[in-house]
C-alpha cells in the first residue's frame, strides 16, 4: 500500500514464537566443531548479566542453563534462517528492499519509528532517521519508563544502581508486583550474595502490596516478609500513602506500617525497588511520586535509595541515546528538523494510529507486540519472526550481542555494556540497514561495501578528521 | 588540500609570537611551514589584520555522560525553549542551553572557535556512556578525566596499606581500562562517606568505615599521578565546595600537596571566607597568593555567571546541601556502583542576590590576581557556575576594565565592599588569552600537537576581527579550520568534521588485575572483561588518540 494513508484499513499485526519449537538439538554434546563462549554478555531484559555460557556449532548457539528463561530462550539460534527480504511476503534482493524501503519513507507524510529495540547505534541511526523524514521515534516498552520519568522531570528523584544494592542495602522493600517477572536473576544476583558493607551481613526484603514469585521465595528463603497484602489486590497508591503517613508520624493506631516506617528509620541503607511496568493501577506515576518523596524523607536522617527498574530491550539506552542526540526523551518527533517532545502524542501506540508509514525495529527477539495500523509498515525484525499478515517490507536484522557487537544500557541507567558478536548469519545490523536507506534517501548509490554501519552509527556525517 | 592564511597577526604563545604578522599554512590536516615560492594553494584566505590563534580548548567542561543526560531530562522546560534546527551541512538539530545535545554543543563551541572539551568527571562505571556521548559531538576533540578517590576499590587499598605501588598500578589499569586522559578526585573520600551517612567530611577528618582522610586519599592520588608520570596533574574538585569559610580547606588542601603538582578545579566555589554580618566574602586574595607563590600549582576559576543553569556534579554530598537552593525546585541525586554518585541541581544565579554577586566577583578577582596566565584557565565549570556560550562575556570582563566596572555597578549593592574587584585595574592582552585559551591547556593535558600553529600542529585554527567588542570578536569568529577543513564561516556552519578522543595508558604490573577481576565479580557483579572499553569502541572504530607518559620518582 504505497504512500497509504487513504484506504485507513487498519491491519492488527502480531506474531507467532517460533523459538519455542526449536527443538532440543543442542541438549545433546556434539562433538567436533563446538565451540563454547563463556562469560557472554546477555542484552535482553536489561540485568546485564555477564555470566552466560554459550554452545555453538555448525548449526548455531545454544545457551548452557542460566537460571533466565528470556536467555535460555532467546540465545537460541539457528544458523538455518533465512536472510532474504520480503516485500508483502515475497523474497527481494536487499538492494530492492532498500530502495523500496526509502521510496515509502519518502513518501510518507506522517511517519513513525517505533519498536527502536536495537542497540545505541542502531537508535543513533534511527534518530538520524527519524529527523532527515519528520518522523517520531518511541520503543516498544517505553511506557514503564514514563511512568518513572514523569516524576523526574517534574520532581527529581533519589536513585541507586545495582551493586550499591547488592553490597551496601539492609533492606529492601519492594513495591508492587515482585520485578523478577520481567528481571528474572534479580535477586539471585543482586541480593542473595551476603553485602560487602552491612555489618553481620544481614539484610531483609519487604514487599509492600506484591507477592513474591515463587523463585524468588526459593532463592532468597527466609529473608522475605510480605506486608500490605491484607487479602485482594493491594491499592499502592494508599498503600504508599499510609507508609508516607507513618513516617511523618500521622499514622492510625495500629497501623502495621508503623513498624515499617521504624525500620526504614532505623536502616543504614534501604533501597526501594519498583518495576513500574509491572504497576497495574490508572494512575502509576501517583505511586512513583510518592515512592520518591517516601525515599527523601527516609533519606533526610539515615540513607535511602530507589530503583526504578525498566529496560528490557535497551529501553534505557533507546532513552539516553535520545536524549543525548535531541535533549528530550524518547516520544520525540521532528518538525523541520527541530525535535518536539510530546510524552502523550508521541507514544507510539497513539502514533501508530495515524501513520501513514511505519519502520518497526524489533532486533532482539522474534517477537513484536499486537498493534494496529492503516499505514504502511517496513519491520525490521530477527529472521525467526513470523509475523501476520506481512508487513508491506520486511528486512531480517542481525540481534545485537549475537550477530554483530552493540552497546545496551543496563536498567539502572548507568552502566553500558558491549554485547560482542557470536555468530556470522550474514544478517545486518539496524545501524547498518537504516544507513543504507539513509543512503538511498540521499540518492546516493548503493554499494553495501562502502556503507559501513559503524560509520552511520556516527552520525556526524562528515570524514574522521586527521587526529 | 592545501590552505593558505595570508597576512594574519598570529598569536601563539607555545611559540613565542604574539602578534607578529605571517602567513600560515595547513596541509591535509595539519599546519606546515612555507612550502616555498613554487606551492599553489587549493585556497587562499586574505587574513590581513584579523587575529589568528590555534583553536581554543577547555579543560573542565561537563559535556557528555550519565549526570549530563540526567540533568537534559530534568531541565524539560528550558530544552522546550530553546531548540534548534540542524544545519545544512549535517549538524543535526538538538535542544538546551545549559545541557545542549550532542550535535548542538559541538556546533555552540566551534562556532566560538573551540576545537577540543574535556568532560573532567567521567565515573568509571559510566565511561562507556560518557565515550558514546563524547563520540556523537560533532566537530570537537573530547576526552574523559576519571574520578578516583572515593571507590571502594581504591579505599580499600589504603585502608589495608596496601603500598603505593598497588595503588599506582590500579590507578594505570581503571585508566586504560576506561580509556581517559587525566585522574580526577571529588571531594575526597566524601561521596563514598556519605553512602554511610556521613553528610560532611573535613581534609583531616576520618571517614567512616575504612578510618581514611581525605587528605590521605589526595596524596596518594597525587603522588600515583606523579609518579605514573601522566601529563596532567592531579585534578583535584576539593572538600567542602560551597561552604562559607572553605578557603581554609583549600589553603590546607594545597599544603597536603607538599610541592606534588595539583590542578584544583573551579577554585571559586572553594575560596569563600565568613567575614561581615552575612558571614559570607571573598578569600579570593589569600587564594590568589598561594597560588602565585607555588608554582606547581595549576587552577581553573569556575566563573560564575547569572542567569539559569543546572549544576551537575559527581559530589553527591555538597549537592544535597545545595539542593534546597533549588530552581525550579526539583533535584535529582544518585549513589554510583561502588564507585561514586552524582547529584543535579537547577540553579538560578541572580546578580540581586548578594551571595550570587559576590561568587561573581570572588570569580573575576581570581582571574585578575592570579600573576601566570600559564597556570589560569577559562572555566565556568559548564554548566555549573554557567553555560560555556558566555565565555565571550567573560573574556570581555576581564579584557575591559570600564566595562567590568559598569557591570560591577550593578549587582547587590553591598557586594562589591566585601572583594578587591573594584580597585582592580589589570585587563588581560590577547597574549593573555591565547595563554590562557590555548597554549596553556595544550601543555597541561600533554596535548603535544594542539593549542599551537608550529608546523606538525593539528590544523585546528580560530580567525578572529579585532573588535573593540571583544565578547562581539570572541562570540563570532571569521574562519573555524578543525583539522584543516573550513567548518564556520562568518560564526555560521559551513561543514562537518569529526574530532577525535585523546587518552593516556600508562602500563602496570599485570598482577593488580588478579585483585581487581576478584573484586569485579565478588562486588560488582560483572566480569571485569565487560567492563573494559576496546579501542574499536572509541569513536565507532577509528579508535583514541594516545599521549605519552614518562614515569617519575618522587624526590
Amino acid at each position: 500500500m504505497p504512500g497509504g494513508i487513504a484506504a485507513k484499513t487498519t491491519v492488527h499485526f502480531g506474531s507467532i514464537d517460533l523459538t519455542s519449537c526449536s527443538g532440543n538439538r543442542f541438549n545433546q554434546p556434539r562433538w567436533g566443531a563446538m565451540t563454547f563462549h563463556p562469560d557472554t554478555l546477555c542484552p535482553f531484559c536489561g540485568l546485564g548479566c555477564g555470566d552466560v555460557g554459550i554452545d555453538q556449532d555448525d548449526s548455531g548457539i545454544a545457551p548452557r542453563p542460566s537460571g533466565c528463561p528470556q536467555a535460555d530462550r532467546l540465545f537460541r539460534r539457528s544458523t538455518a534462517v533465512s536472510t532474504n527480504a520480503r516485500m508483502a511476503g515475497a523474497a527481494v534482493a536487499m538492494d530492492d528492499a532498500i530502495t523500496e524501503a526509502a521510496r515509502l519513507l519518502r513518501a510518507g507524510r506522517a511517519p513513525s519509528i517505533a519498536g527502536l529495540a536495537a542497540d545505541v547505534d542502531g537508535v543513533l541511526a534511527a534518530l538520524t532517521l527519524g529527523e532527515r523524514i519528520g518522523a517520531t521515534v518511541d520503543h516498544e516498552r517505553s511506557e514503564a519508563l514514563f511512568r518513572n520519568l514523569a516524576v523526574l522531570r517534574r520532581f527529581g528523584w533519589s536513585a541507586t544502581t545495582l551493586a550499591e544494592l547488592r553490597n551496601r542495602c539492609d533492606l529492601v522493600l519492594v513495591v508492587g508486583p515482585d520485578p523478577a517477572a520481567a528481571f528474572p536473576r534479580l535477586w539471585e544476583r543482586w541480593v542473595l550474595p551476603e553485602p560487602a558493607f552491612v555489618a553481620d551481613g544481614a539484610r531483609s526484603v519487604v514487599f509492600l502490596g506484591g507477592e513474591p514469585l515463587p523463585e524468588t521465595l526459593q532463592c532468597l528463603a527466609g529473608r522475605i516478609e510480605v506486608n500490605g497484602l491484607d487479602g485482594g489486590a493491594a491499592d499502592l497508591v494508599a498503600l504508599v500513602g499510609r507508609l508516607r503517613a507513618a513516617l511523618a508520624g500521622r499514622a492510625m493506631d495500629g497501623d502495621p506500617m508503623m513498624e515499617l516506617a521504624v525500620r526504614l528509620r532505623a536502616a543504614r541503607y534501604a533501597v526501594v525497588i519498583w518495576a513500574a511496568g509491572l504497576f497495574d493501577t490508572p494512575q502509576p506515576d501517583l505511586i512513583v511520586e510518592g515512592l520518591v518523596r517516601l525515599i527523601r524523607s527516609v533519606d533526610g536522617t539515615t540513607r535511602c535509595a530507589g530503583l526504578p527498574l525498566s529496560g528490557a530491550d535497551n529501553l534505557i539506552g533507546a532513552n539516553q541515546a535520545c536524549a543525548w542526540r535531541t535533549g528530550f526523551p524518547l516520544r520525540t518527533g521532528f518538525d523541520a528538523g527541530v525535535p518536539l517532545h510530546d510524552p502523550e502524542r508521541f507514544d507510539w501506540r497513539q502514533r501508530l494510529r495515524d501513520a501513514d508509514v511505519t519502520l518497526w525495529i524489533s532486533a532482539f527477539r522474534p517477537e513484536i507486540p499486537l498493534f494496529d495500523t492503516g499505514g504502511a509498515v517496513i519491520m525490521l525484525a530477527p529472521p525467526e519472526l513470523a509475523v501476520t499478515p506481512e508487513p508491506a517490507l520486511f528486512i531480517p536484522v542481525g540481534t545485537p550481542g549475537i550477530d554483530h557487537a552493540g552497546d545496551v544500557f543496563r536498567a539502572d541507567s548507568v552502566v553500558a555494556l558491549h554485547a560482542g558478536a557470536l555468530i556470522d548469519r550474514g544478517l545486518s545490523s539496524v545501524a547498518t540497514v537504516i544507513g543504507r536507506i539513509l543512503a538511498a534517501l540521499d540518492g546516493a548509490a548503493l554499494d553495501g561495501a562502502a556503507l559501513d554501519g559503524t560509520a552511520v552509527g556516527n552520525t556526524v556525517g562528515g570524514e574522521a578528521a586527521g587526529c | 588540500m592545501l590552505t593558505k592564511l595570508a597576512g594574519g597577526r598570529l598569536f601563539d604563545p607555545a611559540n613565542g609570537r604574539h602578534g607578529e604578522v605571517a602567513d600560515l599554512w595547513l596541509r591535509d590536516g595539519r599546519i606546515v611551514g612555507d612550502p616555498g615560492p613554487g606551492a599553489t594553494p587549493d585556497a587562499v584566505h586574505d587574513v590581513t589584520g584579523k587575529v589568528v590563534m590555534a583553536g581554543a580548548i577547555d579543560i573542565h567542561s561537563h559535556i557528555a555522560g550519565g549526570k549530563v543526560n540526567l540533568a537534559r531530562l530534568l531541565m524539560g522546560e528550558e530544552h522546550d525553549r530553546h531548540r534548534f534546527a540542524g544545519s545544512p551541512c549535517g549538524c543535526g538539530g538538538g535542544s538546551g542551553i545549559a545541557t545542549p545535545s550532542t550535535h548542538t554543543t559541538g556546533a555552540r563551541y566551534i562556532e566560538m572557535g573551540f576545537t577540543a572539551a574535556f568532560e573532567p568527571a567521567m565515573l568509571g562505571s559510566n565511561a562507556r556512556h560518557a565515550h558514546l556521548e563524547m563520540s556523537d559531538i560533532p566537530y570537537i576533540d573530547t576526552g574523559g578525566y576519571l574520578v578516583l578517590g572515593n571507590d571502594d576499590f581504591l579505599l580499600d587499598l589504603i585502608a589495608t596499606n596496601a603500598g603505593q605501588a598497588a595503588v599506582n598500578d590500579y590507578v594505570a589499569w581503571m585508566l586504560t581500562a576506561t580509556q581517559s586522559l587525566a585522574v580526577k578526585v571529588v571531594n575526597p573520600g566524601g561521596i563514598n562517606a556519605f553512602k554511610f551517612n556521613a553528610r560532611k567530611l573535613d581534609l583531616d577528618e576520618v571517614g567512616p568505615y575504612y578510618g581514611v582522610t581525605p587528605r590521605s586519599v589526595l596524596t596518594v592520588l597525587a603522588r600515583a599521578v606523579y609518579e605514573l608520570g601522566l601529563p596532567h596533574p592531579l585534578h583535584v574538585h576539593g572538600c567542602n565546595l560551597g561552604v562559607p569559610g572553605n578557603i581554609a580547606t583549600t589553603l590546607d588542601t594545597i599544603q597536603a600537596a607538599s610541592g606534588l603538582p595539583m590542578h584544583m578545579t573551579h577554585i571559586q566555589f572553594h575560596s569563600y571566607d565568613t567575614a561581615g554580618d552575612r558571614k559570607f566574602s571573598s578569600g579570593a586574595a589569600a587564594l590568589a597568593e598561594a597560588v602565585n607563590r607555588t608554582p606547581s600549582l595549576s587552577v581553573d576559576i569556575g566563573q560564575v555567571m547569572f542567569g539559569q543553569t543546572v549544576t551537575a556534579s559527581a559530589d553527591t554530598m555538597a549537592q544535597r546541601h545545595t539542593a534546597p537552593l533549588a530552581h525550579p525546585r526539583k533535584w535529582l541525586a544518585m549513589d554510583i556502583e561502588c564507585d561514586a554518585g552524582c547529584g543535579v541541581v537547577p540553579f538560578r544565579y541572580r546578580d540581586s542576590s548578594y551571595v550570587n554577586a559576590l561568587q561573581w566577583a570572588i570569580g573575576l578577582e581570581l582571574f585578575l590576581l592570579l600573576d601566570d596566565p600559564w597556570r589560569v584557565f577559562l572555566t565556568t565549570d559548564h554548566p555549573n557556575g554557567a553555560p560555556f556560550t558566555f565565555y565571550p562575556e567573560l573574556i570581555r570582563l576581564l579584557m575591559d576594565r570600564d566595562y567590568r566596572l559598569a557591570k560591577l555597578a550593578e549587582i547587590h549593592p553591598d557586594a562589591p565592599a566585601h572583594t578587591t574587584l573594584g580597585s582592580i585595574t589589570r585587563e588581560y592582552t590577547l597574549a593573555e588569552i591565547a595563554i590562557m585559551t590555548r597554549a596553556a591547556p595544550a601543555r597541561i593535558l600533554g596535548l603535544s600537537d594542539r593549542g599551537h600553529l608550529a608546523p606538525g600542529a593539528s590544523a585546528d585554527v580560530t580567525v578572529y576581527s579585532d573588535l573593540p567588542d571583544r565578547r562581539a570578536m570572541f562570540e563570532r569568529p571569521d574562519l573555524v579550520f578543525k583539522s584543516g577543513r573550513l567548518v564556520v564561516r562568518d560564526g555560521t556552519l559551513v561543514a562537518m568534521a569529526t574530532g577525535c578522543t585523546h587518552v593516556i595508558r600508562p602500563g602496570f604490573d599485570d598482577l593488580i588485575e588478579r585483585r581487581i577481576a576478584r573484586h569485579f565479580d565478588e562486588r560488582i557483579g560483572l566480569p571485569i572483561k565487560h567492563f573494559r572499553i576496546g579501542d574499536a569502541e572509541i569513536r565507532h572504530g577509528a579508535g583514541p588518540q594516545l599521549h605519552p607518559c614518562r614515569r617519575r620518582e618522587v624526590p
